[in-house]
């Protein structure tokens, strides 16, 4: 055993955990969870909520275990009875002032305070019909609503403002019972992370104005997803009621975005609920399009690609997955080449607490994925040639009048798309694919780092994912060919991956490029 | 196959009917006399011997507070609850910014009147209640809709209590 760890015994379990690890992060280690309000494992522990106390031996008090370090031959009790005697006395006191307004509140399900009383607190309360503390709801910020009554003051919104977003607009104001958190005179909570306070929140204190009384907890359906919203790669969860995308939330992936995402990615899910989405396969039949039978479609889409000799252009919207556009240029092999990925620019917004987190410039989720998989021409570059090449393939990627207008010179051009586009000259195919939220695959961020994505919600009508549609014409293309069945065989067989299959990268990903590599 | 029948040994001749008819108009003139047990139902509905039970499970009423607004909170709580999966609920806000339901409906004919939503309800707003009487002229009008279930005035049912359990 190496002299950097240390060996304890929490409720009976031994474990070995690295010298320096709090009490609570080892007992987490050994399956168990101390109540705790204002530890979180991101942000620095002040040790104020007095939940997380625990006994252990040798030592005269009860130790919040947030703080306390980890030493050898340590004995933990976190379920002896005066270590639950205390706990229960403090969420007497959390709750002599929270109001029972459960049914109203929207954390309700998820919420903390609830979890741990009912873990843990007395069964009845000892204050009869004394009146509760009362003050207003506070509007925030752009996203954010304050419930006074709700708060249990464990500082976890002050200390995120403070210390990672770097932009200390938050206090506890007051004293005692009077505490409230409060906000800085003519300041608003809008930095570009601040909707993380919301899910920091142990309880319904902060909530989103956008979420309020959408849906219950208990009602959502939670998915694994990546946002899309730029180069970053933040991983989230799509929380879904009845098929619908109600709200992101971020995925803890310590090595990516930790616990938070942005206020542009949490925003960015209302696409996912469009309801003008392309429904069958439609194929142009003289100057109209007629929808068809994937058989059929696929047949005469080939047949159009046969006919048509000479230079293909791939023009590739930003969330297109790896496994899309790898068997997209697959289906385009023999030919010229020219791949493009559209990509939106805008602010770049660091996370000053968290190094290497920022909502990047580059709005596209998959860019280094696109890079990796050879679609690595210039935009504008790729235009010019589209204005001239015998094939444009536009996968998924929202053009502009002047981009299309730059179309019409091209010999055919097939849409692979989740939503038509009428304005597109030329149309032989419009192929209709699975959005992110719809399909599993795979996104590279910028730092080389393939992270996998699950479907939320089931796709619409005939849509299928973009590789299947992409692999079914390069297979349709020759006799010999058998196109992969999953996605995770559409990653495996693409060379840029080298075998790797979803089940490989797990949940937090996998770094298939060296940093810098797949950089621009 | 050749189909068995029984064949019955009725006497045909020599048996007088008088015996047997006196012997029902018998029972039939002692009914006359005895205390009447029949309720002229619709017109009478209950009597001093009769009433429905107080913890009856019926069609549904949702109870409003003193000004006509209907008590729900929008909680999720009774659509969860359900076992028929019969409560449509979407939560919203309402003009003062309150959680109020946007939609509330109860298909009575996927209801099984267990009266779990009664039970959950913690603003005591929904209730099963003591009514029996439904008939309608199409299946949709048994969908009721927040309006309706608040425009009901029958009484609500009591359910059982634990510390009654006979309702004594």
């Amino acid at each position: 055993m190496s002299t950097d760890m240390v060996t304890l015994t929490i409720d009976g379990i031994t474990l070995s955990v690295p010298k320096g690890t709090s009490v609570i992060e080892a007992a987490k280690q050994a399956g168990i969870v101390v109540p705790h309000y204002c530890y979180h494992p991101s942000l620095p522990a002040p040790a104020v909520c007095r939940m997380c106390l625990v006994e252990i031996e040798k030592l005269p008090k009860l130790v919040p275990s947030c703080v306390t370090p980890v030493a050898e031959g340590q004995v933990v009790h976190v379920h002896s009875p005066a270590a639950k005697k205390a706990r229960e006395g403090v969420l007497e006191f959390l709750l002599i002032n929270h109001p029972l307004d459960c049914p109203i509140c929207d954390q309700a399900g998820e919420c903390e305070l609830q979890d741990f009383v009912f873990q843990e607190g007395r069964a009845g309360t000892r204050y009869g019909d004394e009146a509760k503390r009362w003050n207003p709801v506070e509007d925030f910020g752009p996203d954010i609503l304050y419930v006074t009554n709700r708060c249990i003051l464990c500082t976890r919104c002050v200390r995120f403002m403070d210390h990672v977003a770097d932009d200390p607009v938050l206090n506890v104001s007051e004293r005692g019972d009077r505490a409230y958190i409060g906000i800085d005179p003519g300041h608003r909570v809008d930095h570009p992370w601040a909707g993380n306070i919301v899910d920091l929140c142990p309880v319904g204190s902060l909530v989103s104005k956008d979420f309020l009384h959408k849906a219950r907890a208990w009602d959502l359906d939670k998915n694994a997803s990546i946002c899309t919203g730029c180069t970053q790669g933040c991983n989230i969860m799509i929380d879904t009621r009845d098929e619908n995308v109600v709200r992101l939330r971020p995925r803890p992936n310590l090595e990516v975005n930790r616990h938070f995402i942005c206020d542009v990615g949490r925003a960015d899910y209302r696409w996912m609920n469009r309801g003008d989405r392309v429904e069958a396969p439609l194929i142009g039949e003289g100057d109209r399009l007629h929808a068809q039978d994937w058989d059929v479609a696929v047949e005469r889409t080939v047949a159009a690609l046969a006919a048509a000799a000479g230079d293909a252009v791939v023009l590739i919207g930003g969330r297109a997955s790896s496994e899309t556009i790898g068997w997209t240029l697959q289906a385009l092999e023999g030919r010229t080449v020219t791949a493009a990925m559209k990509v939106p620019m805008g602010e770049e917004a660091p996370l000053a607490g968290v190094p290497n987190l920022a909502l990047r410039r580059e709005r596209a989720a998959n860019l280094h994925g696109a890079l990796l998989l050879g679609a690595d021409a210039p935009w504008e570059a790729a235009l010019t040639v589209a204005s001239r090449a015998a094939v444009v393939v536009v996968l998924d990627a929202d053009l502009d009048d002047a981009e299309v207008e730059a179309l019409r010179g091209a010999g055919i051009v097939l849409h692979l798309t989740t939503v038509a586009d009428p304005r597109l000259p030329a149309l032989r195919a419009v192929l209709p694919i699975t959005s992110v939220a719809e399909e599993q695959g795979v996104f590279v961020n910028r730092d080389g780092r393939a992270q996998r994505y699950l479907p939320a919600k089931t796709p619409p009508g005939m849509a299928r994912p973009g590789w299947w549609v992409a692999s079914r014409l390069w297979a349709a293309g020759a006799p010999d060919r058998v196109a992969p069945d999953t996605a995770t065989e559409a990653l495996q067989r693409l060379p840029a991956f080298s075998g790797l299959s979803h089940r490989d990268l797990g949940f937090v990903g996998r770094i298939v490029a060296p940093v810098g590599e797949a950089a621009r | 196959m050749a189909i068995g029948v029984k064949v019955m040994s009725r006497p045909d001749s020599g048996v007088s009917y008088v015996r047997a008819t006196l012997k029902g108009m018998v029972l039939t003139f002692k009914h006359l006399l005895q205390p009447r047990v029949t309720m002229q139902y619709p017109e009478v509905r209950s009597t001093d011997d009769w009433r429905i039970a107080t913890r009856w499970r019926g069609t549904h009423r949702m109870l409003t507070d003193a000004q006509g607004r209907s008590k729900c909170v929008a909680c999720g709580l009774c659509p969860q609850i359900c076992p028929a999966n019969c409560i449509k609920l979407v939560p919203g806000e309402d003009e003062a910014g309150n959680r109020y339901p946007l939609i509330y409906e109860i298909d009575e004919f996927r209801c099984v009147f267990c009266g779990y939503c009664q039970e959950v309800c913690p603003e005591e707003a929904i209730h099963v209640g003591v009514h029996y009487e439904n008939a309608e002229y199409s299946r949709e009008r048994f969908v009721y809709d927040l309006e309706r279930l608040s425009a009901q005035t029958h009484p609500v049912s009591t359910l059982w209590d634990p510390s009654d359990p006979k309702g004594e």
